[in-house]
């Protein structure tokens, strides 16, 4: 531990501590956040698939998985709280289980929007004769492409805390945003040519909205690393 | 009171970085050492130590054994004029009126009148409750019974022991309970009305509610003397103080308001120390 040539530079969270029983309580915290982003990538792509594709088992799949991704936050807020509780963390590894809760969180989130698409495809069900989801699925796959891939980067910036690939999360939001923008006028002069769609037009728009807050809470991900790695964001 | 920091602290390297958002605002500074260094002998265990202490508020210092934390504490009160073969050099000015506290022509006996300090055990005189706290006003040359009477009382109102020795005063200080005794060792310190009270671990050797106890005064003290306290309880420092310093190796390594130390320290060395990972 040199005084001098310390400046301005955060241990990582995963740096052994003097007392083994907190890497035990890091490491634990930092593998069911990986766990559980896993199992929301896998949602949200399913979820995807199922409305681009037309197949009910596989939003049936989505629905049936959903209690897990809730049992995930709620153990991630357990243990954080006895980790905060039992430990007393401070700097990076008080930040830390923090940004663990708030990870969950959006997780949790991002889950629910894959839930309601799945529902959405439940609702439409097979009839896919001139319905909005088909006018507009060159855009909508090409949302859940990049909202999926935002996810899966945020959750590896996490995992890692890799600074660099949680900036290029926050980078490509605004990519998302314009998809979004440009599928809702799409879909809008959908309805106005035949009204007997509005009702899935209302769900359409719904579904590329969900995949667009996916993006949101990818972008809250990789804002958590940055967090933990540099202090500076509340 | 309020003033910022900078109004009196010329040199740059002095003021407390305060650029984080709701932590604690530096008082004016009551005491700013400057340039210290500390030899025993020819081991040197203060290193170019530049730190200001604000008025009215409390700094911890904190760092492993050894790192000069109890060493620099003991300056202000010159108690290391009691062991031969020591010298300072640089600077403590106690303000307002910029009295050098470790300088040659400073009397070590006023000095301690005015910079009272507590102990790790505590200490007091195989003495009356009532004549521990009465010595160092004796020493004054308060001899009246009604005057002494009166300070021995704001003394150890003020030390939040009153209510417990009120009817013991002339008990011998020694059938006090370890946390009992710590309190009166504050209330000795504070009857002579010192404008900075040192701590030297003074919790070390309590349990939690005697520990609790002292925090509490503290807090309450420090709305009339600046505090100055070296703790190796982490989770003190973090609960009592409004700033911290992290000392390694004789240097000091960072100063900041503790909301800041202890959430987000600029130094990884500071980070290390505080989240554990330090050895």
């Amino acid at each position: 531990m040199d005084t001098a040539a310390h400046a301005r530079a955060s241990s990582d969270p995963g740096d052994p501590h003097t007392l083994g029983v907190v890497d035990e309580s890091v490491a634990g915290l930092r593998l069911h956040a990986l766990e559980m982003g896993a199992l929301v990538i896998e949602q949200v792509a399913t979820a995807a698939r199922s409305l681009l594709e037309r197949d009910m088992k596989l939003a049936q799949l989505v629905l049936a998985r959903e209690s897990l991704v809730d049992d995930y936050d709620r153990r991630l807020d357990r243990d954080s709280l006895t980790f905060i509780a039992l430990q007393q963390p401070v700097a990076n590894d008080l930040r830390l289980s923090r940004a663990i809760v708030r990870i969950g969180r959006e997780l949790e989130r991002a889950g629910d929007e894959a839930k309601k698409i799945a529902r959405f495809t439940l609702t439409l069900g097979q009839t896919a004769d001139g319905d909005p989801v088909v006018a507009v699925s060159r855009q909508l796959r090409h949302m859940a492409s990049l909202s999926g891939s935002m996810l899966r980067n945020a959750v590896r910036a996490a995992d890692e805390m890799d600074v660099t690939l949680a900036h290029s999360v926050l980078e490509r939001d605004a990519e998302l945003d314009a998809e979004f923008a440009a599928a809702l006028r799409l879909v809008m002069s959908y309805v106005l040519q035949d009204h007997r769609f509005l009702r899935p037009t209302i769900d359409t728009i719904f579904a590329l909205k969900g995949l667009e807050r996916i993006g949101d809470h990818a972008t809250n991900i990789a804002e958590q690393v940055l967090y933990v790695k540099e202090g500076a964001r509340g | 009171m309020n003033t910022n920091v900078v109004d009196r602290a010329d040199a740059p390297t002095l003021s407390i970085a305060m650029e984080e958002r709701g932590a604690a605002r530096a008082n004016a500074a009551k005491a700013v050492a400057e340039k210290l260094d500390f030899w025993y002998g020819s081991n040197q265990a203060l290193k170019n130590i530049n730190l200001l202490i604000p008025e009215n508020q409390v700094t911890a210092l904190i760092g492993p054994s050894g790192c000069g934390k109890s060493t620099f504490l003991r300056c202000f009160n010159r108690m290391h004029d009691l062991q031969p073969d020591t010298r300072y050099a640089g600077s403590i000015m106690l303000h307002p009126e910029n009295v050098n506290l470790v300088g040659k022509d400073v009397d070590p006996i006023e000095v301690r009148m005015r910079i009272g300090m507590v102990f790790q055990k505590p200490n007091p005189f195989p003495k009356t409750v009532f004549e521990n706290v009465a010595y160092g006003l004796r020493l004054r040359g308060f001899n009246n019974r009604t005057e002494l009477g009166e300070r021995v009382e704001k003394a150890l109102r003020g030390a939040a022991i009153w209510d417990e020795v009120k009817d013991r005063l002339n008990d011998s200080a020694l059938a006090l309970s370890g946390g009992q005794m710590q309190r009166l060792c504050i209330a000795r310190a504070l009857a002579t009305e010192p404008e900075i009270l040192l701590f030297d671990e003074p919790t070390s050797a309590l349990d939690p509610i005697a520990t609790a106890k002292i925090e509490e005064l503290i807090t309450e003290l420090r709305q009339r003397v600046t505090i100055l306290i070296v703790t190796h309880n982490m989770q003190q420092a973090a609960r009592v103080s409004d700033f911290t310093a992290f000392m390694y190796l004789g240097e000091l390594v960072e100063v900041g308001a503790t909301s800041q130390i202890f959430t987000n320290p600029s130094k990884k060395a500071t980070e290390d120390y505080i989240t554990g990972r330090y050895g």
